[in-house]
């Protein structure tokens, strides 16, 4: 199994993205021309100002951005899992919509609300804020309260089972609850905690969203900035592009170092039938004061961000409240609506393929002893943090080969390669939330069932799967909602006739109907939101009729 | 061992396979793709279902009117112009629309096998360096080529690989009527480095914009290379605030965080429209334009459709049509007897800079505007 999934991830992610750093050494190989590129290109990212500053940025903001969001992430998942109190469900919620919403969505809002004019200055009469937020700090604060949910969402499932052996031992010995967590729990999280730290520091150092809306009012060219600008300005450089992608790759793997590092030569494999499912508990006092923070960590990270649309969607020319942009989006032509339903589709299948693609990588990587593990691991993290135009390019490369055609597999020009790419995306996000869960559930438990003579489905079916339900769940809506809004992925790679939902907003935003821009989003966003929270509400009340009949 | 491992499995050694083939074979096997004019060497077209939007053999191209559409790449007018074209001739159209960037980006990436017959966009010197290139079918001349206005016959290529459906300024002067009035805005390019105007002037980044681009080439091209670095030098240092995109720009001077700029024609009429308080300068040296053209992919399949499709753009019903009803409404037409948009400023003055030279110098341009941009 260990080669298929090698294979699958090989031709998904690593064979486009060869493609394009391949560009560097022999610039014309897609065009039938043998020519050795320019392999000093390599050392210009030491010379060219801009390259220089995008490869500083980019680390900077990476390190900052998982330090401090990982350290979010952990602290609210922590909270989140102990007790219970009101607004409690309203914190995932947040949670899941910032991690669908893309990134120039999130960073617009900001920007509309701390801009020198912007609502912060204008209402609030912050005129000062602007100076605080357009900062190298600023930035990381920003990029921390938008991609700390990943490090939570990560956290969070692997909190679901616990040995509270292991914990009331502790405290029996007269450990107080900080020595307790700090000795036995944390470090039989560590698992979770480094895969939440690679996700946020993968995303932040492919985020292309961020820091070009950010652009708008303070310059903070990074490292996807740079290769979009090679991709997207004419003349059209791949080999730039494939120059400055090497150094995201190798940023990549640098950090999976450290983490290996870090992990080497444990065993965080714990579950044991002594597992219970965690509960959260009412708090004996403070109720009220967690509820203050939350609503107003909420009102700060979702709040903003979202509450900057809104105000954007109902605000007409004049200043006043206004509705007609909400009309303007199903009169028309039906674009909105035709690329919406094409995203949906495209999200859906996305999800349940990637969803099977991310659980044998999670497996192979969790269980067996294939010998190329390692490179799994790496290659199911680069989709992450290679920007979506890269792959997107890639893509073309290799699915538009003249003799494919002869067998069918032509694929670029179909849905098919929007939901190819799409998979590629969404890999990495299921795979680090369902290896963070695998990595609770000890192999006896499936080897035991094995001896008993279950097949590898039946093992999956009866022992895996009802174990780390809610982590596939979680893995399959988050990957759909950020399938939905891939703009980058989308706007090279659409068929002919075949505009999806962020090409419709982008194209919006680009005629300067910034109005209905923010209200197709919105409504977009709504849509998606409310599908996850159905298909949620239709697997949890299974989960617990299951528990009571235990 | 279940029927559905079986079918995994076999799926799995499928998408094996074709991996290894695809790893082994990545390259070379497009090597007619450039320079070989006949269509037929590429002709492996029994698989019909295969989704590629070219499965006719196509050795005459004389299919009247085959049930294949023709692919459009188009960066504006892809609201209307589908069923205008349709009624007008009966051919099936299918666009693939994004920005210029976008467009661009993948008439590139397509080069070994490209998905379009006919690209029109506002990309005059990246169009030139793909006829340069042997990318576009050269030498036919439209029937309606003599309609053609003076200012649009100057700037077809002699080798007539692609020819110019209207022009619209890259950049006309727009000032805040709050800031400024009619006698104290900028009126001039050379005013924008005035000390009056102090950090209060934006524009597009040529290195991000594709629009931007054709507005800087004119400078650089008219007054050499040193004397276009030494004008934007002295915008910058004069505070020039330079934004990702026209959009941005527009934001930004409506928010009142800069007070004059350098805009895209239609982004500033668009703002005037919407009831903003700007008002629009032409300067009387002329407004650099970006000149919109189409042309047809060399090896196309559907040549006939093509050719129709571009005199179709170059007739004069139909650029009035465009003015008339188009979301990009605001440029002067190439052909003669089109009336422009009423408001448009009957002032309105075009420069170009020639695209040969634009084109070769695009990447050392922008390079240069990117650099700045970090310092």
């Amino acid at each position: 199994m260990g080669w298929l999934v090698l294979a699958v991830l090989f031709l998904l992610i690593l064979l486009p993205l060869t493609a394009v750093v391949i560009q560097v050494l022999l610039p014309g190989v897609f065009f039938g021309q043998w020519v050795i590129g320019d392999l000093s290109l390599l050392l210009d990212v030491f010379r060219r100002p801009l390259w220089r500053v995008s490869l500083q940025h980019s680390v900077t903001l990476g390190l900052g951005t998982t330090l401090l969001g990982t350290a979010l992430g952990i602290a609210l998942a922590m909270v989140r899992a102990r007790w219970t109190f009101p607004t409690a469900r309203l914190l995932d919620m947040t949670v899941w919509l910032l991690i669908i919403t893309p990134s120039f969505i999130l960073a617009q809002g900001w920007v509309m609300f701390a801009s020198a004019d912007g609502i912060a200055a204008q209402w609030f009469g912050w005129t000062g804020l602007h100076r605080l937020v357009f900062t190298p700090a600023g930035l990381i604060a920003i990029m921390t309260l938008s991609k700390f949910p990943l490090a939570y969402l990560t956290v969070y499932t692997a909190l679901e089972w616990k040995v509270e052996r292991l914990s009331e031992a502790a405290r029996l010995s007269g450990g107080s609850p900080w020595t307790v967590w700090r000795t036995i729990q944390a470090p039989l999280l560590l698992p979770a905690f480094f895969s939440g730290a690679m996700l946020v520091f993968m995303d932040t150092v492919g985020d292309f969203g961020l820091p070009a809306s950010i652009a708008t009012v303070f310059r903070f060219p990074t490292l996807p900035y740079s290769i979009y600008t090679a991709l997207y300005t004419s003349p059209i450089r791949f080999d730039m592009a494939g120059a400055l992608s090497f150094y995201l790759v190798l940023l990549i793997a640098l950090a999976m170092s450290v983490q290996l590092y870090a992990m080497r030569k444990s065993r965080f494999d714990f579950l044991s039938g002594r597992a219970t499912r965690a509960n959260a508990r009412k708090p004996v006092k403070g109720a009220s004061i967690l509820v203050v923070c939350n609503v107003a960590f909420l009102a700060v990270v979702l709040g903003i961000p979202f509450g900057s649309n809104l105000l954007m969607s109902v605000t007409g020319n004049g200043g006043g409240i206004t509705l007609k942009y909400y009309r303007a989006l199903f009169a028309g032509d039906g674009n909105l609506a035709s690329g919406l339903a094409h995203s949906l589709e495209i999200a859906a299948v996305a999800a349940v393929i990637g969803l099977v693609v991310g659980f044998l990588v999670a497996y192979v990587l969790t269980y067996s002893q294939f010998k190329l593990r390692k490179a799994i691991d790496v290659i199911s993290l680069v989709s992450l943090a290679v920007p979506g135009i890269v792959l997107g390019i890639g893509y073309i490369f290799i699915w538009n080969q003249k003799w494919l055609q002869s067998i069918g597999l032509l694929l670029y020009g179909t849905p098919w390669i929007l939901i190819l790419a799409s998979v590629a995306g969404a890999i990495p996000v299921i795979t680090r939330v369902v290896v963070g869960a695998m990595a609770k559930v000890p192999q006896q438990l499936l080897s035991a069932a094995q001896v008993q003579g279950a097949t590898f489905r039946q093992r999956v079916a009866t022992v895996l799967a009802p174990l780390i339900k809610s982590a596939l769940l979680s893995a399959a809506l988050a990957a759909f909602g950020a399938s939905v809004f891939d703009l980058a992925i989308a706007s090279v790679l659409y068929p002919p006739n075949f505009m999806t939902l962020p090409v419709v907003i982008n194209k919006a935003f680009e005629n300067l109907k910034f109005s209905y821009a923010a209200a197709a989003t919105l409504t977009g966003g709504g849509i998606v939101i409310a599908i996850i929270v159905a298909l949620e509400l239709l697997f949890k009340p299974k989960k617990r009729s299951r528990r009571a009949s235990i | 061992m279940s029927q559905i491992q079986l079918n995994r499995k076999r799926m799995l050694a499928a998408l094996l396979v074709a991996a290894t083939a695809l790893a082994t074979s990545a390259c070379g096997n497009n090597g007619e793709a450039d320079g070989n004019a006949s269509p037929t060497s590429s002709a492996s077209d029994t698989s019909s279902e295969g989704a590629a939007p070219s499965a006719s053999p196509s050795d005459s191209p004389a299919p009247s009117k085959s049930d294949e559409p023709l692919v459009v790449y188009l960066n504006d007018f892809d609201e209307i112009i589908k069923p205008m074209f349709e009624e007008a001739t009966g051919y099936k159209l299918e666009l693939v629309t994004g920005n210029g960037a976008e467009i661009s980006s993948r008439l590139e990436a397509e080069k070994g096998n490209p998905h379009w017959d006919v690209v029109w966009m506002d990309a005059m010197p990246t169009i030139n360096q793909m006829g340069k290139s042997g990318q576009l079918l050269e030498g036919w001349t439209p029937s309606d080529l003599g309609n053609l206005t003076d200012f649009a016959k100057s700037l077809v290529p002699a080798n007539l690989s692609y020819f110019p459906t209207g022009a619209h300024a890259a950049s006309v002067i727009v000032y805040n009527t709050k800031a400024f009035n009619a006698d104290t805005a900028p009126k001039t390019w050379a005013d924008l480095a005035d000390a009056k105007f102090k950090g209060t002037v934006g524009m597009a980044d040529p290195a991000v914009a594709a629009p931007a681009y054709p507005f800087v080439a004119w400078f650089f091209q008219s007054q050499g290379m040193d004397g276009g670095k030494a004008y934007f030098e002295s915008l910058i240092k004069n505070g020039l605030r330079v934004y990702p995109k026209n959009p941005n720009v527009a934001k930004a001077l409506t928010g009142g965080e800069i007070k004059a700029a350098a805009l895209q024609e239609s982004n500033a009429y668009a703002l005037k429209n919407a009831g903003e308080p700007v008002d629009i300068v032409w300067p009387a040296e002329g407004a650099p334009a970006s000149v919109r053209v189409a042309a047809i992919q060399k090896n196309t399949k559907h040549a006939d459709a093509a050719k129709a499709f571009v005199e179709f753009l170059l007739d004069s019903k139909t650029q009035q049509s465009l003015i008339e009803n188009g979301e990009e409404s605001y440029f002067q037409p190439s052909a003669k007897d089109v009336a422009a948009k009423q408001d448009r400023s009957p002032d309105a003055k075009l420069v170009v800079a020639e695209a040969d030279w634009a084109g070769e110098h695009e990447g050392e341009i922008k390079q240069w505007f990117a650099d700045q941009a970090v310092k």
